[in-house]
């Protein structure tokens, strides 16, 4: 749609009539250069609205509706409340969060538990549920997000190192380097985001 | 006027004696009720997302696909030559701004490929830091990683059935992620350097053993 904005003024078409150039013609240009910006910005606002709904009907719906499954099943069978018997405990003291976050970051379950980040959404899922309930303190939310996920991207490294274009040795050693690394600072970020987790919903 | 009639005697014959089926038909009956249920419940969860997410995310998408593109992802190139450099200031450049701006203007896939304009022994600590980032960036700029929103959105769903607000969550969310990104980049950038030492300490010996 902006085919009609790039043709410049001088094109050949306009070209003949050069020597009459006067007030009008360069009135002229300035609305030939309004309307190409404005229509530059309204085409990318358009593309970006464009953008947007095929995001959410490629990525976002089709997560929901496999999400709605699995939390309808969850609910209405009763694995929500013998699930709900082990998250609650762990998910509401700090010990608990740092058990979980150890367990996601063990380097040899990172990498399977990492894919899509599908058990970390699950998870997600569920503790929203618990919240909601009010066996978790809406507190631990914070922590509880840094818990569930110090496995991510394990699954990923040698792709994504490999799309910063790193040399097959950097990929032999990047992947101890960063499962290694998610052992230590993944219990960490559960402890800071515990730290800052202080006055979160708190009732006065 | 008589098709009210109608429906009122409908209604008020339909209502009363009808005996819940028993024997074999009765469990099958009860089963499929079960059957059916579970998925009502679900259906009404996916309600519950469509009507109270969906909206704000297509026009939150928008302008932010919008702010994307105006500001262009050509520019990281110049961050990224920065942040290179040696040196202790240039690290919170490194793991701090250069993943934030990757993961904000590329999003997640191609996030990583910022980590061509570093070297070698950056990259590890590079890509470690952009992809700790990708899910607490989703609390405030879900366009970064639209497929994996879950992780905030199922957590933060609990929080708004309790009828608190999220902005206090997701800032926070935001923020601890910065720090722990941070972290990491250090931490995966001392791991990477000890292992790179160690292979080449070993080349050496290989060397000398040949």
């Amino acid at each position: 749609m902006s085919a009609e904005f790039t043709a410049s003024p001088e094109s050949p078409a306009t070209a003949p009539q050069e020597e009459k150039r006067g007030a009008f013609d360069s009135f002229n240009d300035m609305l030939v250069r309004i309307g190409r910006a404005v229509g530059g910005v309204v085409g990318i606002l358009y593309q970006a609205g464009r953008d947007s709904i095929e995001t959410i009907i490629r990525n976002i719906l089709p997560f929901m509706a496999f999400i709605s499954v699995i939390v309808g099943i969850i609910n209405k069978t009763g694995a929500g409340d013998a699930l709900a018997h082990v998250i609650t405990p762990l998910a509401s003291s700090l010990p608990g969060l740092l058990g979980i976050s150890i367990f996601c970051a063990i380097p040899v379950l990172s990498p399977i538990l990492g894919p899509g980040a599908v058990i970390a959404q699950i998870i997600g899922v569920l503790l929203g549920t618990r919240i909601a309930a009010g066996d978790i303190h809406p507190q631990y939310a914070l922590p509880a997000l840094f818990a569930i996920d110090p496995q991510v991207g394990c699954d990923f490294i040698p792709v994504g190192l490999a799309l910063g274009e790193a040399e097959p040795e950097t990929v032999e050693i990047g992947v101890p380097a960063v499962l290694f690394s998610r052992l230590l600072t993944g219990p960490l970020s559960v402890v800071l985001a515990w730290l800052a987790s202080f006055g979160l919903y708190q009732s006065s | 006027m008589p098709f009210v009639t109608a429906v009122h005697v409908l209604g008020s014959v339909a209502t009363p004696d009808v005996q819940p089926p028993t024997g074999v038909m009765g469990a099958l009956a009860k089963a499929a009720q079960a059957f059916i249920s579970t998925f009502q419940e679900g259906a009404t969860f996916f309600t519950g997302l469509l009507v109270g997410i969906v909206p704000l995310l297509i026009v939150l998408l928008t302008a932010v696909n919008a702010l994307v593109r105006l500001i262009g992802q050509e520019r990281v190139e110049k961050l990224g030559i920065a942040a290179s450099r040696p040196g202790i200031i240039w690290y919170p450049v490194r793991y701090l701004v250069l993943p934030f701006v990757a993961v904000f203007l590329f999003t997640n896939p191609m996030a990583y490929t910022v980590g061509m304009f570093l070297p070698e022994r950056f990259k590890p600590a590079f890509y470690d830091s952009a992809v700790s980032f990708v899910h607490p960036i989703t609390g405030l700029f879900p366009h970064a990683n639209s497929g994996e929103l879950f992780v905030y959105l199922g957590v933060a769903a609990g929080i708004s059935k309790l009828g608190l607000p999220l902005g206090d969550l997701a800032v926070r969310y935001l923020l601890v992620g910065l720090v722990v990104i941070l972290i990491r980049g250090i931490v995966t950038e001392f791991i990477t350097k000890a292992l790179m030492a160690r292979r080449t300490r070993s080349d050496e010996a290989e060397a000398v053993a040949a």
